[in-house]
């Protein structure tokens, strides 16, 4: 199934991207993912990140609704 | 009460000029006895590279506008407010200039400094916005962490 996930700042940056479609498994967990997208982009590992996906804040065992919107979210700099 | 989404995001500094505007618009608005104003401005922080020019700020703007809803509805519940203003920039903000602008008021000062503290450390760490601290004149630049 597809999900799409957006890249922030320095994350953006390190991807070259801001969206992507990701393709994976049906019922796929956040981790999953998270582990398919470090692979395609190694520089990701050394960044601190959190995700949300449908705009709410989640942990990594989360299983991915399909055409889940998931989003990778540097530290905030709010203020 | 539920208050609708007000627009957060502005383009740019915020002007002294909007905020005194935002001031005299509540001379109509007699209930309330106490203002309360938060500024935040852009320090010229020394770097490895130079001196901070001006950051410049992204945001996941659906959920940041989301979660700035969600802070003024927790603010609105806990604290004894007439009204609420926020606003933040987005995009380039230059050394010395206004980034943030939260504004309460009440019939009576205790509530406004308690609303007040608790919007900003709301908004620091739980809106989604990204800053990048420009530093110098050679387009160096470093990633804004809230403490």
């Amino acid at each position: 199934m597809l999900v799409n996930v957006l890249y922030f700042g320095m994350l953006a940056e390190a991807t070259g991207l801001p969206l992507e479609s990701w393709e994976v498994p049906p019922a796929a967990s956040v981790r999953k993912l998270r582990e398919q997208i470090l692979d395609k982009y190694p520089a990701l590992r050394d960044r601190k990140f959190k995700i949300a996906v449908n705009q709410q804040m989640v942990d990594e065992t989360l299983l991915l609704p399909p055409l889940a919107e998931v989003a990778l979210l540097p530290p905030f700099a709010g203020g | 009460m539920i208050h609708k989404p007000k627009k957060v995001f502005v383009d740019g500094p915020i002007s002294p000029q909007f905020i005194a505007d935002s001031i005299a618009k509540h001379q109509s608005k007699t209930t309330i006895g106490a203002h309360n104003i938060f500024l935040g401005q852009i320090r010229a922080d020394e770097k490895a590279g130079g001196t901070v020019t001006g950051i410049e700020y992204t945001a996941y703007t659906d959920m940041a506008e989301q979660a700035f809803h969600d802070i003024r509805e927790a603010a609105f519940a806990r604290f004894k407010l007439t009204c609420m203003h926020i606003y933040h920039s987005l995009g380039l903000v230059p050394t010395g200039e206004i980034s943030l602008f939260v504004f309460v008021s009440s019939p009576h000062r205790r509530a406004t400094f308690e609303a007040l503290e608790f919007i900003v450390e709301e908004i620091k760490a739980k809106v989604p916005i990204f800053g990048k601290e420009l530093v110098g004149q050679a387009g160096d630049y470093t990633w804004k962490e809230n403490k």
